[in-house]
């Protein structure tokens, strides 16, 4: 058999996500550091990448593809550096560097405000109160719960064979035709992502059919702040009877 | 002979779909399988946090992609109240986590374990081996020129920096 018979889309598959738990559960931290372990895990690591990029499809012209390309790989990297870095200050930072990589993917998908949403919400504000919290609370040096992960080799293989359920799944969709799922939808999304006034159309879409729903998201937004603000009064009049 | 590539296979089952959108669909597969490791494994309650985060950002991908799928909205409204609800779910979240930390003073999960069910065995911790702080070998300089005087008010100073 000549190599591109072996390597049928599913073998490539089922030897990529393998691959990724291997590596996975070579990098989780377990205590005891082994350079060899670690150094074994990154090369298995980007075996895995590449072959689900090549599951993915096989790369095609410049320019869009490419641009996808490094911007999915900075936020898989970075998204398996913030599960696998030791320091919980690292992890956070390089879930900002993931925040990034997703940004660029949004914004090459075609959805510019919710990139540049992302990059706001996310990184600018959600991300700073973890930080925030994680310099409140972070003991100094590395603490021992850091240093050792719950079932590693089990965590692994329940994600690769998520992972290679939904890339099979994705890969053999019904039959449907790429209709719309509305039966007029009052806007269509242009496939381009730069159309014409995106934000306006979004904004128009997000006023008018889902009122309501802005409207809920509101009053969750208030009561989360309430709700917090309770919670954390309560515990401080707890902490300090408890002082005394 | 099957089709080389997810692609071929949707255009076999007669769903003429856009690279991108198969190619998003992965990636929000990829980062959602990465923080279930993350969720599942480490012990650091805001780490874990972290990693749910991380599994919103794969959703809101696998949703924006499905929405340039279909050529409607409808996805990407979906990711802005996606976006709302993890701020909520942030913000509450970090307020239960600094509780806890202010009742065990650790951020570690398994200080919660006695909340597991009866027929659960206790999570024990095994000794681990000592991180190999070796100090660091800086540079050395020859001593030159005159000792200065040193201020011991000021010596105190510098112990803060």
């Amino acid at each position: 058999m000549t190599l591109p018979e072996i390597l049928t889309p599913g073998r490539l598959l089922a030897g990529a996500v393998t691959a990724a738990a291997i590596s996975l559960w070579l990098l989780l931290p377990r205590g005891r550091e082994s350079g060899v372990a670690r150094w074994l895990g990154i090369l298995l690591g980007i075996a895995a990448l590449a072959g689900l990029a090549c599951a993915g499809r096989r790369l095609g012209g410049l320019g869009e593809e490419a641009v996808f390309l490094t911007v999915s790989l900075v936020a898989v990297v970075s998204g398996a550096a913030t599960v696998l870095t030791r320091s919980p200050v690292y992890s956070a930072i390089w879930f900002a560097m993931c925040l990034l990589g997703v940004a660029g993917v949004l914004l090459v998908l075609g959805a510019q405000f919710l990139g540049v949403a992302t990059i706001v919400v996310y990184a600018g504000a959600i991300l700073v109160m973890f930080l925030f919290v994680l310099m409140l609370a972070q003991p100094a040096g590395l603490a021992p719960y850091d240093r050792v992960s719950n079932e590693p080799f089990l965590s692994a293989v329940t994600a690769a064979v998520l992972l290679g359920l939904l890339t099979l799944s994705i890969g053999r969709l019904s039959a449907e035709p790429a209709a719309p799922l509305a039966a007029e939808p009052a806007v269509t999304v242009a496939a381009d992502p730069l159309a014409e006034n995106h934000v306006a159309r979004l904004g128009a879409e997000l006023f008018g059919r889902h009122l309501v729903s802005v409207e809920a998201a509101g009053v969750l937004l208030l009561v989360a702040l309430i709700g917090s603000i309770a919670v954390v009064s309560r515990s401080e009049s707890a902490g300090l009877e408890d002082a005394r | 002979m099957m089709p080389a590539t997810l692609l071929g296979m949707l255009a076999a089952a007669g769903m003429p779909a856009d690279g991108l959108t198969v190619n998003g669909l992965l990636v929000g597969a990829m980062l959602f399988a990465l923080g279930l490791v993350g969720i599942l494994t480490r012990r650091n309650l805001i780490v874990m946090f972290l990693c749910a985060e991380l599994m919103l950002q794969g959703v809101s991908v696998s949703l924006v992609a499905w929405s340039r799928h279909h050529g409607d909205w409808g996805g990407q409204m979906l990711v802005i109240f996606v976006l709302t609800v993890a701020a909520c779910e942030a913000a509450i979240a970090l307020v239960l986590v600094l509780g806890a930390f202010a009742r065990t003073g650790r951020l570690d999960s398994q200080a919660w374990q006695s909340l597991r069910e009866d027929n659960l065995p206790r999570a024990v911790d095994h000794a681990l081996p000592p991180i190999d702080a070796a100090a660091a070998s800086w540079p050395k300089l020859t001593p030159a020129g005159v000792l200065p005087e040193t201020d011991e008010d000021e010596l105190l100073e510098r112990e803060h920096v």
